[in-house]
């Protein structure tokens, strides 16, 4: 008894969650290489009209896929039903072969390890310096002080902060901050980075290094999503584009450009 | 598992700390209640310890008259021995009568005097009878009015202290009423200030609850710290109420001492004073997970 539950507490430790796990495999309705599939999803807020209307997407693993489409076209929304922030109205969100509604609340902090997110406005803590922004990622799921120790150091190499650790955000660039935010989003190891207008704050130099470092992060192996309205960097990655328009899917091209079609 | 209590329990001081007055404000509010809490407690428990005192105290004296022999006091005696309700029977003669009565006038010279002025011993010979339970002196005296050796009896002494018995029990028990309400008074504004108060925490943390969330913390490492700052609330506060009753009683132990059988008052409370803390922190804590949780399910989205 005593060994079971020091594996449960180390495995815990580790962020793997055992039974979740074991749940995945029992739930896992389809076993291939689709990370995320969106299966007739709508999402209706108190009665208004649809912001997402009836949408059918599918996401493989490894993909880098653009999401585009005017403000208020749906791209966030989209992105938080992967997060979880957000339930479907209608239909089902697949993730790595499971229901998302299959998952519960208590969970849900499981499944959005596995997920890496990015934002516009990077949700930094100012009190915190560049390294404890990282840390705290590892610390809230219960991460041992060695790991964190090895592993932080690492990541902010991997983006090019390693000699920031000590600075605060407000002392970074806004470019900068956001290699903190996309640190902090691997740190995990996640199945996905999803990256809701990563750029939207940032000049167009900082903007395309950013993009580059996704393009990186996608050739190791990791899945990207990036919604963006802007037309550079989409552009400047040349991958699949799915134009998002009142909440339909209207374009899906698998190198595509910018385009509202 | 003990890393995320810990981390979880540095934050919720953390947070205790930086909101500053408004812990103060939580916490004395929280002491008030719990001072009432234990003073009302503690005050039961000197009440029921005077109650206990002074039922033991109760008895039944017969007194006989002064030509009675002491043959037949003593037959009287064995006639009430087989009275089932009586526990016991002790004889006293004029002479130890006498003798108690020195001892307890021993600093009294204006009474020893009028004693000695009166030469010969005025007291009289008694029986005093013990009752195995309080309610049955009433009976027992009713037998003694008509017993046989009724005409021997000068006097019977009974009645005043059942009075004080009932007059006391009726004031404990009302004064146990009234302090229990006034603690349910206090408990309720408690929950309140401390519901506001951890609402303001949670307000402040807004943006790391996000990233918490945002980052894949479990529900139990985003809810923990709070809990804990409604349970650190909760024991402060009680540490804090029973100081201030240890002070209150050892105030009072000056003018009160005699009223509890080891008459000592403050030693009567240290040697309750775990059981009394014991109940503070429980119900300090309680009040501080109440809150905690009220304001969570509101405020806390996960």
């Amino acid at each position: 008894m005593k060994n079971k539950l020091n594996k449960k507490e180390k495995d815990f430790e580790d962020g793997n969650d055992i039974e979740l796990e074991d749940r995945i495999e029992e739930l896992r309705v389809e076993n291939d290489s689709t990370l995320i599939r969106f299966d007739h999803v709508t999402k209706i807020f108190k009665n208004d009209k649809a912001i997402l209307d009836d949408i059918n997407l599918e996401i493989k693993k490894g993909e880098f896929v653009s999401i585009v489409g005017h403000s208020g076209a749906g791209k966030s929304t989209l992105l938080k039903l992967i997060h979880v922030e957000e339930s479907p109205t209608e239909g089902s969100v697949y993730f790595d072969g499971v229901s998302l509604d299959m998952i519960s609340r208590r969970k849900l902090a499981y499944h959005r390890r596995r997920i890496g997110m990015i934002f516009q406005d990077f949700k930094l803590l100012p009190q915190k310096t560049v390294f404890e922004n990282v840390a705290y990622a590892l610390e809230v799921c219960g991460a041992p002080k060695a790991e964190i120790l090895e592993d932080v150091p690492q990541i902010l190499d991997i983006v090019g902060l390693g000699d920031k650790m000590e600075k605060f955000p407000r002392q970074l660039s806004g470019g900068e901050q956001q290699k903190v935010v996309l640190a902090r989003a691997l740190i995990h190891k996640p199945l996905v980075i999803v990256a809701d207008e990563p750029t939207g704050n940032l000049d167009p130099n900082n903007s395309l290094e950013i993009v580059k470092l996704l393009l990186d992060i996608n050739k190791l192996g990791t899945t990207v999503i990036l919604a963006s309205h802007d037309h550079d960097i989409v552009n400047k990655a040349s991958k699949r584009v799915v134009v998002l328009d009142h909440g339909k899917i209207i374009c899906d091209d698998a190198k595509g450009k910018y385009k509202i079609c | 598992m003990f890393l995320i209590i810990g981390r979880t329990i540095k934050e919720s001081f953390i947070n205790f700390w930086r909101n500053g007055w408004l812990s103060v404000a939580a916490v004395s509010v929280l002491v008030l209640s719990l001072f009432v809490v234990g003073a009302v407690f503690t005050m039961g428990m000197i009440a029921d310890n005077v109650l206990k005192n002074v039922e033991g105290k109760v008895n039944v004296s017969v007194y006989f008259k002064s030509d009675v022999s002491e043959e037949k006091i003593s037959q009287s005696k064995k006639d009430l021995e087989s009275f089932k309700e009586i526990s016991s029977i002790e004889y006293v003669s004029k002479d130890k009568a006498l003798e108690i009565f020195k001892k307890d006038n021993a600093d009294e010279p204006v009474i020893m005097q009028s004693l000695e002025e009166i030469g010969e011993n005025p007291l009289l010979a008694s029986l005093v009878i013990k009752a195995n339970n309080p309610s049955q002196y009433q009976s027992i005296s009713d037998y003694v009015s008509n017993a046989s050796f009724k005409d021997d009896v000068s006097r019977i002494n009974y009645g005043k202290n059942k009075d004080l018995i009932n007059r006391l029990n009726g004031i404990i028990f009302q004064s146990k009423k009234i302090g229990l309400v006034v603690a349910g008074i206090f408990g309720a504004v408690s929950i309140l200030i401390i519901f506001n108060t951890i609402r303001i925490t949670i307000y402040t943390h807004k943006q790391e609850i996000e990233v918490m969330r945002l980052v894949g913390a479990s529900n139990m490492f985003i809810r923990l710290p709070f809990i804990f700052e409604g349970i650190l609330y909760g024991v402060i506060a009680s540490l804090i109420a029973s100081l201030i009753l240890m002070v209150a009683i050892k105030f009072i132990n000056v003018y009160a001492s005699s009223v509890v059988s080891s008459g000592n008052l403050f030693t009567f409370y240290l040697s309750h004073a775990l059981y009394v803390l014991g109940l503070q922190i429980a119900i300090g804590a309680f009040l501080g997970i109440t809150s905690s949780w009220i304001a969570m399910r509101k405020y806390l989205k996960i």
